[in-house]
């Protein structure tokens, strides 16, 4: 039987993968990538509260809404992402995030 | 009958505002008018003369009652301040006074500043000047008495420095300029004061606030001095008298206009229009008159040995403007406004008998290279002997009169030793008064150029010939006949015209006596001046350099002022500059060295930041 405890676990573990992918990938598209995972982990956690939360029949499709939101900006925020890291690429010949410190104090 | 209805007082204001419209109008067109603008201004005084006399007529036939017009100017709160004008005993008769002298100097001046490269501006500096009197003779709030002040000593900078181009002439500006203002802080100071006693700048409200007891006697005595202080400035009592000889930098016509019968006396002026609240001081009137009757001193000795001729008549003014002081000093209202207008006018037509004896001797101005010249320009000797009896009060000249009432309040005030000091002063003053005219106009030439010397043209000479008549003749005006009760009743309703015998013929005694001694030493060779001066010594040498007084300044400026200055000047850089301004921008600057090293650049240095910021966040949103 599975519960909302297996959603809530699935989609932690996957945030966690996300923050970890974020922190440690050097690569721009592998950091994007994680994100991404990030954005699923909440979309699993908001399918999981929407279906054992126990609403209404016309209140459980809210958050079957809102994922398709989330699924919806995120793949509006990739396109622009990856448009920018590939001119990052053409610019600089690389996409490490390491060699790009502009910015630098 | 009514014989003021052309124009009644209550429009005096238009004589100060033709004056302003000319000054306008001169400096705007004066270079495309012809007579480059003088002819505006010069017929802007006629018609604020002519105006003058409407204007007397009408405050004459009405009785001699005050006119007032006030015209709201701007309001704080509950608190308005008023432009107005006031048509009155005492600013009648000043009123007279400067329209009759500036008219006769502006013609004057179209003779002797003939073939002037700047004539036109000094036409435009003579309607401003002119503008700037009357406003102050007329004002009835000291705030616009102030501006007015100031506006004359800006007059009188720009017109003592109107040769710019000789060092000395512009160091003159700013000497006077500068040692008026020392005054004129003294005078804003005691303006404020008494507004705040009684939250009004009127002049009759104040005297009114006073007299019921409405300010407390030390804001009064604080706020008399102070004025006091901005009346010695501008006529130069001791010891801010240091500018008026220089002052003689400026052309003639305006020495006499501005240096003898007009400005200076604006302090005089202001301490008779303040006189009730002085009165009301108590001690403040015996300071008046002591330093009124120590500059009389002073200012006299000094013109006993001066050789220049304006710089005797400039300690001569400073001399006489000390007289009027005594006699404000001893309450004699009247007998120091009679001094005010017979002064003016004698010492107007020295000046510019001074100004035709420059003029005929190329500029000279040293009279030790003068002599005989009474021989050579007749009408000019006349009426500077005539100006020069005047003052030494000789009767029955106009100075003969005002010396007179003066020494009556004195000798009623006083007390005899005051007296007698006066009457040294009288002495002093025919003295130099002889001096001068015997060592110009008398004797043989001295210097060749003295022997080709020349009568000035008939627009230089009509002028002090009109004058000369009138230091005659304003003698009388003075004495009473039948329902005239003389000049000093009509300016001080409480004034009784007197003559103590005994008095007048001591007084002429001792001008004659004046006037004969310096016959023996300068009109014959019986006694010798430079014999005299060598058996004075030390004291002589005191004198010629006018006590010292200029090199005591100097000597205070140099060490003191300008070591404080100093002091204040690297203050200024060390703790205020270096420390308070750039010490700040400079602490910015270091704390950004060491905190912009925070932003590394680095893409997860920023992601982790992030990602602990916000665990704490929901750690404390958790637990709290």
């Amino acid at each position: 039987m599975i519960e909302l405890l297996h959603f809530q676990v699935l989609a932690s573990a996957l945030f966690c993968l996300g923050v970890y992918g974020v922190l440690a990938r050097k690569s721009a598209v592998l950091i994007l990538m994680s994100i991404e995972l990030m954005l699923n982990a909440v979309n699993i956690n908001l399918v999981g509260y929407a279906a054992f939360r126990g609403f209404e029949e016309h209140h459980r499709s809210l958050g079957h809404v809102l994922v398709v939101f989330v699924i919806t900006i995120a793949a509006a925020e990739l396109a622009l992402a990856i448009a920018i890291i590939l001119r990052l690429y053409r610019n600089r010949g690389s996409v490490n995030v390491d060699n790009i410190e502009l910015l630098k104090g | 009958m009514n014989l003021g209805h052309i124009v009644g007082a209550e429009f005096a204001w238009l004589i100060p505002g033709l004056c302003l419209t000319a000054f306008v109008i001169t400096l705007v067109f004066g270079k495309f008018l012809p007579g480059r603008g003088s002819y505006i201004s010069i017929a802007a005084i006629l018609g604020a003369f002519l105006l003058f006399c409407s204007v007397f007529l009408d405050f004459v036939s009405n009785g001699l009652t005050p006119v007032s017009v006030d015209i709201q100017w701007i309001y704080i709160g509950d608190l308005g301040i008023t432009w107005g004008f006031q048509v009155d005993r005492i600013s009648v008769v000043m009123l007279g006074l400067v329209t009759l002298i500036s008219l006769i100097v502006q013609v004057y001046s179209v003779g002797y500043m003939d073939g002037e490269p700047r004539f036109g501006w000094y036409f435009t500096l003579q309607a401003l000047f002119a503008a700037a009197m009357l406003v102050l003779v007329l004002a009835d709030n000291l705030l616009f008495l102030y501006i007015a002040w100031e506006l004359v000593g800006l007059g009188s900078y720009l017109l003592i420095g109107f040769w710019y181009e000789r060092r000395s002439a512009s160091e003159a500006a700013k000497k006077a300029f500068i040692t008026t203002r020392i005054g004129d802080v003294g005078l804003l100071i005691g303006i404020i004061l008494l507004f705040k006693a009684t939250g009004t700048f009127h002049i009759s409200s104040i005297i009114h606030a006073a007299n019921s007891g409405g300010i407390s006697e030390n804001t009064l005595i604080c706020a008399s001095l102070l004025i006091f202080l901005g009346a010695m400035g501008k006529s130069a009592q001791f010891p801010f008298h240091v500018w008026l000889p220089d002052a003689m930098e400026g052309p003639t016509p305006v020495s006499a206009l501005i240096h003898a019968a007009t400005m200076v006396v604006a302090g005089v002026y202001l301490v008779a229009r303040m006189l009730p609240l002085f009165e009301m001081a108590p001690g403040v009137l015996p300071t008046v008159a002591v330093v009124g009757l120590f500059t009389f001193l002073f200012a006299g000795s000094i013109a006993l040995v001066m050789t220049d001729i304006k710089r005797v008549l400039a300690y001569s003014t400073v001399s006489h403007l000390g007289l009027m002081m005594i006699s404000l000093g001893a309450a004699g209202l009247a007998a120091a406004m009679i001094h005010l207008v017979a002064h003016g006018v004698s010492k107007a037509l020295l000046f510019l008998g001074a100004g035709n004896v420059m003029h005929g001797m190329n500029n000279e101005t040293n009279c030790l290279n003068m002599g005989g010249l009474q021989k050579k320009m007749p009408i000019t000797a006349y009426s500077f002997m005539i100006g020069a009896l005047s003052l030494a009060g000789i009767a029955p000249l106009a100075g003969f009169f005002s010396k007179d009432e003066i020494l009556l309040a004195v000798f009623h005030k006083m007390g005899p030793i005051f007296l007698t000091l006066t009457l040294i002063g009288v002495f002093l003053s025919s003295l130099y008064m002889a001096r001068l005219f015997l060592i110009v106009f008398r004797g043989n030439y001295r210097t060749e150029r003295a022997k080709k010397a020349e009568e000035s043209p008939a627009i230089m000479t009509v002028p002090i010939v009109v004058l000369a008549i009138f230091a005659v003749t304003l003698g009388a005006v003075v004495i009473p006949i039948a329902n005239y009760q003389g000049l000093g009743t009509f300016i001080d309703a409480s004034h009784h015209f007197r003559m103590l015998s005994w008095l007048t013929v001591m007084s002429s005694l001792i001008a004659i006596c004046g006037m004969a001694v310096g016959w023996l030493y300068y009109g014959t060779s019986r006694l010798s001046p430079e014999k005299m001066s060598l058996r004075l010594g030390a004291f002589y040498r005191v004198i010629i350099n006018k006590y010292y007084v200029d090199e005591i300044y100097q000597w205070v400026i140099d060490n003191l002022i300008l070591a404080f200055s100093k002091f204040l000047a690297v203050f200024d850089r060390v703790v205020v500059n270096d420390t308070g301004i750039d010490g700040a921008g400079m602490s910015v600057l270091l704390s950004a060295i060491k905190v912009r090293l925070i932003h590394t650049g680095r893409l997860y240095n920023y992601s982790t930041a992030m990602v602990f910021g916000l665990l704490t966040v929901a750690i404390f949103w958790w637990f709290i």
